[in-house]
């Protein structure tokens, strides 16, 4: 579990916030809240109720807060108690934090207020205590107590953070000419006090830019497994080791949030009469009335069984006369409740050690998951000894082991590799699965630096075999484009950027619902620059490897098929078997008149292969039409739907290659028409979905140049119901 | 369970094969055509004296098809597999036989198995026939008469076209030992090539498994390479090596050695070759790209889901299961159209439109980018998070694709190095950084292509996805005590020092199915599960007993050592009260005991002693606990559970 939190926000409004320096197209508050959002939407975004926030504003116009009576208190407002901020918080907030007319108002009475505001919510619990001042260091600033202040902070544990617009930072490397010498003088005092209390202090220059760094949300691992890594059968020989271990991820995909499902109310009045007595509930209510008017989506199972002798060939079931079962083939298996862990392989938990393989024989496209680390049982010296002695072995005679990974009792075992690390400070076996015999699929390719004709005649010159030329040139634009990465000292780095790499949907997403919460009237903004830091190659390496690329690219003559010359049979040779014999000339003998209803499809492909006149093609799309719609009419339930599919698909990719896609449009036009009109034996309006569903609508512009039929026109063809 | 399975459904989307043709359904169907004839019903001698079974290349050809049937019931639930036997002097065509009035469509062609997702019963049935049980005697007859090819084929295309409409792969295997079935017939021979033409057409592939007779080599040109044509219709990509490399299995007269060729030939086309991505643009730099295609060839397989079945008819059946999205307010059903995203933030709604929720996903058109090159060797172990993607060149919008990619692929394999790539597989699927390496070609004792060659890529983690390590006390180990490890790991090397996945397979998944077969086909349920992942204790007590023990002397005597500089652990452990600490564990133990236990033997004699006595609830939680963690059993319940859980661990002993 996270700690509890406690942060008080000072947000400095006065007039003078609202001024613009150095040329910065937004305003000194506007600039300073884009900070102050990410933060505060941030926090809101864990979702934690433990997370809690105040705020105060300085140098309001008014006053209001528990010392308004003291004029050092006066123009300090608190905008917010300390507690877990909501929706309703952040838009109120969003309305409060405006410039205001005023540059009254002093920042250490503020943190002197918030200090107040801690301990009272605190008390002394266990909190993680900070206070946040941003300002642009202009108002007057008491230094009176400034020494009780940082007692009190240091008293607490309170975190002291102070950003400020424009203050110098040689840290980070920015000064302010011409600084007006009164803000110098606060700058000097607000820099004191937060050294003095071992507090941050920053300046926006840093904060603004730093923003666009994703946070990467830190997760405490848990053990997956604890037991033991076993050498040997413990319960028969004498002879067995083992190891009391603990697995932990290495590796696990962290996933972006999951938006859930609404629907519009259907009687937005009908909720809301209930909670008009309260008036709280109606102002929120005015505030989001969008979101208010939605209501949540749940999913009905229904469950149905097949029956021939029903109506539309199921029946429904209801979900309490259902059993337990598996599919063996088509045919149900039913299991008792009694058996239920009947085809459960019985194991027992445990690390069990197969054997040794050569590192350099293993290739590591064989990882299939997700990675691990073993280390010793926790705070057992002897098992950290043991498996110290095992890790060292392995990495000495460059081993890796195979093992048997049961994670609880009766859980399918996994075959896992396992890897030694040995770290200076840290020593551990990695983790990750093995394939099993039926993970691997046998999928055969030729080889690619020679050619096998179908003769069997070996070929070393081919146009699909690079030439020496090309080879040469590859290697050296492969030279070019080494990435030499470097970390912050500037010394290379060895390994892929994965640091420096940020899970570019999962940080999207989280940025688009914090700008949305504050701005929901504006459009989701871009992916920020780091999300794509790695779509594209660096301008460096580009210019470096310029020369190599252009000679490349020049030897590789690499030709782009248009795309509407994939496919087309015109000109297209007609298939032959290896033999090469003319099928075709066989056909022309034959002389199929007709096409057959039981052989349509390839007998529709050889009619259009050898059609001499566009009459011919029109004249075997009638044909398929006949056949086609027998087919629909004779159908029992969906039973033709398939090869209806199957025909429409056919002749829909044929007729587009034989540029004649208007015969398919008028076709499909008269399909639909006797299908909705209920012509082809009853209600048919699944197939017309079927159809839908399979994109088999009219030929458009975009695939066929024959085709005048838009876009536009298209998906009203088939929209219509 | 719900835990470890919460993303399988993401993941499942995720992983769904591609349908690239945009109507068909992503589904095989595998129609099995074997020749009865004199030569393919004789039996041919086990080589080995001491085995008397006899195989015809039939009877082999059979098992062949049984072996796949069960495979498939495993890794393709929802594939359709059927056996047609021709040549046979029955015939038997849906409700056609010879008792039927009229012609017969197709003498001498009997359809054994119908073309569908096979059934219990008919998968006892083909088993039956394999091992020529009772009835099979008059299905394996040969006609007297000679059945036409060309009638073959249509009976072929006919079971295809009505039970597979619209399969995305179907597949004819043709297995016989018959190179010239016509001769000079030259009518029969060009309507056998006008029926095959029309299986070209309609999108069936023809594989052959031509088998030799003793005395005479097949030869398919005398007739089957006017048959079987070049590329697949339905994968125009697919490399001329995959189609034409059925070799004639040896004039063998060996019937085990047939099966097992057989089989192996079999078992290299069992799963069509289906793309997960195909011609998608490799960007080797600006203004230069190529196409590839990309293939899962490692896919953990699960055993499928139970299901709920109804038990309501005359057998039972499996229920189907239809959502329907409601509203919360009013129950009313929604349309897809109606559902707004939202993502929940500070107690209320952030909403999207859908145009929005797919901007949010969209990085751009899918493409595989290379950023740069780094040393293979940059690669760490650890930095995976799921299986990989193997790419091959296709020509299809590229041409000049493949000289290319050979190019990349000599450079990466000579210079160990490995691409950075910015990928992005599907539209609207997230982008990952991968490493892309080449990966080289490996074939089998045989000369079979067992790993093909190509480009790997290995999806990277991102920061995000990578854990910090937990902290932990560092013992290093001191040279002796490592120098007795390394001699243990010496002597249990695997077979060629390296991992053979075919060698193991899934004894989970095999143990699920093989019931469910038993139950399925009304069988006594099998006693004991074969599992080729349990270690080998014996062997393992054998050689490395002697080592084992000196190893442990020696861990002893270092722990000795440094338990008298006091505890380096920092962190404080909770332990049971009445459970020894460490240290005095570790000083009590029998030295001759050499079970390396390295804390629990305390609990072990403990626990026994007390079930001797039958007063094991007189122990405490933590230690019933202790125990049962320490033999691999679960430790999660009530007291009285736990108990029950010793008590059954001892009983089996």
């Amino acid at each position: 579990m996270a700690d509890k939190e406690a942060t008080v926000y000072i947000v400095d409004v006065g007039m003078s916030m609202g001024e613009r320096h150095h040329d910065r197209a937004v305003t000194d508050l506007e600039w300073a809240m884009q900070y102050v959002w990410d933060r505060i939407t941030g926090t809101v975004a864990t979702g934690r109720k433990t997370a809690m926030m105040g705020v105060i504003g300085l140098r309001t116009d008014t006053t209001s807060n528990e010392l308004e009576d003291d004029v050092h208190f006066s123009h300090i407002s608190v905008l917010s108690n300390i507690k877990q901020f909501l929706m309703p918080d952040i838009r109120k907030l969003e309305e409060e934090l405006k410039p205001s007319r005023t540059n009254k108002g002093d920042a250490i009475s503020a943190i002197i207020l918030a200090i107040q505001m801690i301990i009272t919510h605190c008390k002394k619990l266990k909190y993680r205590r900070k206070i946040v001042l941003i300002t642009n260091g202009q108002g007057r600033m008491s230094d009176e107590n400034l020494d009780e202040i940082v007692k009190r902070i240091k008293e607490d544990s309170i975190e002291l953070v102070v950003m400020g617009t424009d203050f110098d930072d040689p840290e980070y490397g920015y000064r302010e000419e011409d600084k007006d010498p009164r803000k110098a003088e606060n700058e000097t005092l607000l820099r004191t006090l937060v050294e003095d209390c071992d507090g941050v202090y920053g300046t926006f220059e840093q904060a603004v830019a730093e923003l666009d760094v994703p946070r990467v949300k830190t997760i405490k691992s848990m053990a997956s497994f604890k037991g033991y890594l076993q050498l040997g059968n413990p319960e028969e020989y004498d002879s067995a080791v083992r190891i009391p271990v603990e697995r932990y991820y290495r590796t696990y995909v962290a996933r972006p949030p999951t938006a859930s499902s609404f629907v519009l109310r259907s009687e937005p009045g009908a909720g809301k009469e209930a909670e008009s007595s309260d008036t709280a509930a109606a102002i929120k209510e005015s505030q989001s009335a969008d979101a208010d008017a939605l209501t949540s989506v749940r999913t009905m199972r229904m469950y149905q069984v097949e029956d021939k002798s029903a109506p539309g060939g199921k029946i429904d079931v209801e979900r309490d006369d259902l059993a337990k079962g598996y599919e063996y083939g088509r045919t149900a298996v039913h299991i008792s409740e009694t058996d239920e862990n009947i085809t459960i392989l019985e194991t027992f938990a445990g690390l069990e050690l197969m054997g040794f393989i050569q590192s350099d024989h293993y290739d590591r496209y064989m990882h299939m998951s997700n990675t691990s680390i073993i280390i010793a049982q926790r705070a057992n010296d002897k098992a950290a000894l043991a498996l110290s002695s095992f890790i060292h072995a392995l990495f000495e005679l460059e081993c890796y082991a195979v093992a048997r990974l049961v994670m609880k009792e009766n859980k399918p075992p996994a075959i896992v590799l396992l890897a030694p690390s040995i770290e200076p400070d840290y020593e551990c076996l990695f983790e990750v699965q093995l394939p099993f015999a039926e993970d691997v699929r046998t999928y055969r390719f030729p080889p690619l630096e020679k050619v096998i004709t179908v003769s069997g005649k070996v070929v070393t010159q081919h146009r699909n075999l690079p030439s020496d030329d090309l080879l040469d040139v590859m290697d050296k634009y492969v030279n070019s484009m080494e990435l030499v990465d470097t970390d912050e000292d500037g010394n290379p780095v060895e390994t892929f950027p994965i640091e420096d790499s940020y899970s570019p949907v999962l940080h999207r997403i989280d940025s688009a619902v914090r700008a949305r919460a504050i701005n929901p009237n504006q459009p989701i903004p871009p992916p920020s620059e780091r999300l794509t830091k790695f779509s594209h190659p660096s301008e460096d390496l580009v210019q470096n490897s310029k020369e190599h690329l252009e000679k490349l690219i020049e030897l590789a003559d690499v030709k782009k098929v248009p795309p509407k010359a994939k496919g087309r049979k015109r000109t297209r040779e007609p298939e032959k078997p290896l033999s090469g014999l003319d099928v075709d000339a066989l056909l022309h003998q034959e002389k199929r008149a007709k096409i057959s209803p039981n052989n349509s499809i390839p007998e529709f492909k050889q009619t259009l292969a050898q059609a001499e006149n566009i009459e011919a093609i029109k004249d075997a799309t009638k044909q398929m039409m006949v056949i086609v719609e027998d087919q629909i009419r004779h159908s029992l339930g969906d039973a033709n739907y398939d090869r209806v599919i199957e025909e429409l698909g056919t002749m829909r990719d044929e007729l587009i290659s034989f540029e004649e896609p208007a015969s398919y449009n008028q076709f499909l036009g008269q399909v639909k028409d006797k299908l909705l009109q209920e012509k082809l034996g009853g209600d048919r309006r699944e197939l017309w979905w079927l159809i839908r569903r399979n994109k088999l609508g009219l030929v458009v512009e975009r695939e066929s140049d024959q085709s005048k039929v838009t876009d536009a026109e298209a998906k009203e063809f088939m929209s219509a119901n | 369970m719900a835990d470890e399975n919460q993303y399988r459904g993401d993941d499942q989307i995720e992983e769904e094969e591609i349908d690239e043709s945009g109507y068909k359904t992503v589904k095989d169907a595998v129609l099995f055509a074997i020749e009865v004839s004199d030569s393919m019903l004789t039996p041919r001698p086990s080589s080995d004296s001491k085995k008397s079974v006899e195989e015809s290349p039939t009877t082999a050809a059979l098992k062949c098809a049984y072996h796949l049937m069960q495979q498939r019931i495993i890794s393709n639930p929802r594939d359709m597999i059927g056996v047609l036997l021709y040549g046979t002097q029955a015939s038997k065509f849906y409700d056609e036989d010879e008792n039927s009035r009229g012609d017969l469509s197709y003498p001498h062609c009997y359809l054994f198995t119908d073309l569908d997702v096979p059934s219990a019963q008919e998968v006892k049935t083909l088993r039956a026939l394999a091992q020529n049980d009772g009835e099979s005697e008059d299905v394996l007859k040969a006609s007297e008469e000679r059945v036409s090819m060309a009638n073959v084929l249509f009976c072929a295309n006919q079971i295809f076209t009505s039970k597979a409409p619209n399969f995305l792969s179907r597949r004819l295997f043709i297995v016989t030992d018959n190179d010239d079935p016509h001769g000079d017939n030259k009518s029969f021979r060009s309507a056998a090539t006008v029926r095959a033409k029309d299986l070209y057409d309609l999108g069936v592939t023809i594989e052959l498994f031509p088998i030799s007779r003793p005395d005479h080599d097949f030869n398919t040109s005398k007739f089957y390479d006017d048959i079987i044509y070049k590329a697949s219709p339905s994968d125009p990509d697919a490399p001329v090596y995959l189609q034409t490399d059925p070799k004639p299995s040896p004039a063998t007269r060996d019937g085990i050695s047939l099966l097992t060729t057989l089989l192996s030939s079999i078992n290299s086309r069992s799963v069509p070759r289906r793309a997960h991505f195909s011609n998608m643009p490799l960007e080797l730099g600006p203004d230069l790209k190529i196409s590839v295609s990309g293939y899962l060839l490692f896919k953990r397989e699960e055993t499928a889901r139970n299901s709920f079945i109804w038990l309501g008819g005359e057998n039972p059946q499996i229920v189907k299961g239809v959502t329907t999205q409601i509203a919360d307010d009013t129950a009313r059903t929604i349309e897809k159209w109606e559902i707004k995203k939202a993502y929940k933030f500070g107690g209320d709604q952030v909403t999207f439109t859908p145009e929005e929720m797919k901007e949010l996903r969209n990085f751009g058109d899918p493409v595989i980018r290379i950023i740069g090159f780094k040393p293979l060797s940059a690669l760490p172990f650890w930095a995976n998070v799921k299986h990989p993607f193997f790419i091959y060149p296709s020509e299809e919008d590229f041409v000049g694709s493949t000289r290319v990619f050979s190019a990349l692929h000599q450079t990466l394999l000579r210079d160990k190095k490995a691409a950075l790539v910015w990928f992005i597989a599907r539209k609207n699927a997230g982008p990952v950084l991968g490493a892309m390496f080449a990966g080289e070609e490996k074939v089998d004792e045989t000369d079979v292509q067992k790993f093909p060659p190509g480009m790997w890529i290995i999806p990277l983690p991102f920061a995000d996805d990578v854990r910090q390590n937990p902290e932990t006390a560092l013992h290093v180990a001191p040279e002796p005590l490592i120098d007795q490890m390394r001699f243990i790991v010496q002597q249990l090397q695997l077979p060629k020092a390296s991992y053979e996945p075919l060698k193991y397979p899934n004894p989970a998944l095999q143990w699920h199915y093989r019931i469910l077969q038993a139950l399925a086909l009304d069988e006594d349920l099998p006693e004991k599960p074969e599992d080729k992942t349990v270690p080998r204790y014996r062997q393992i007590d054998k050689r490395t007993g002697d080592y084992v023990l000196s190893w442990a002397e020696e861990l002893e005597k270092q722990y000795a050592n440094i338990s008298a500089l006091g505890p380096k652990s920092i962190l404080v452990k909770r332990s049971a009260k009445d459970r020894p600490s460490e240290a005095e564990d570790a000083a009590q133990k029998p030295t001759k005991k050499v079970k390396v236990e390295t804390n629990e033997q305390g609990v072990e004699d403990i626990v026994r002693a007390h079930y001797q006595k039958g007063a094991l609830s007189k122990l405490t939680v933590p230690v019933l606990k202790d125990f049962l963690t320490s033999h691999g059993r679960s430790a999660v319940g009530k007291k009285a559970d736990l108990v029950e859980h010793v008590e059954e661990y001892m009983e089996r002993k």
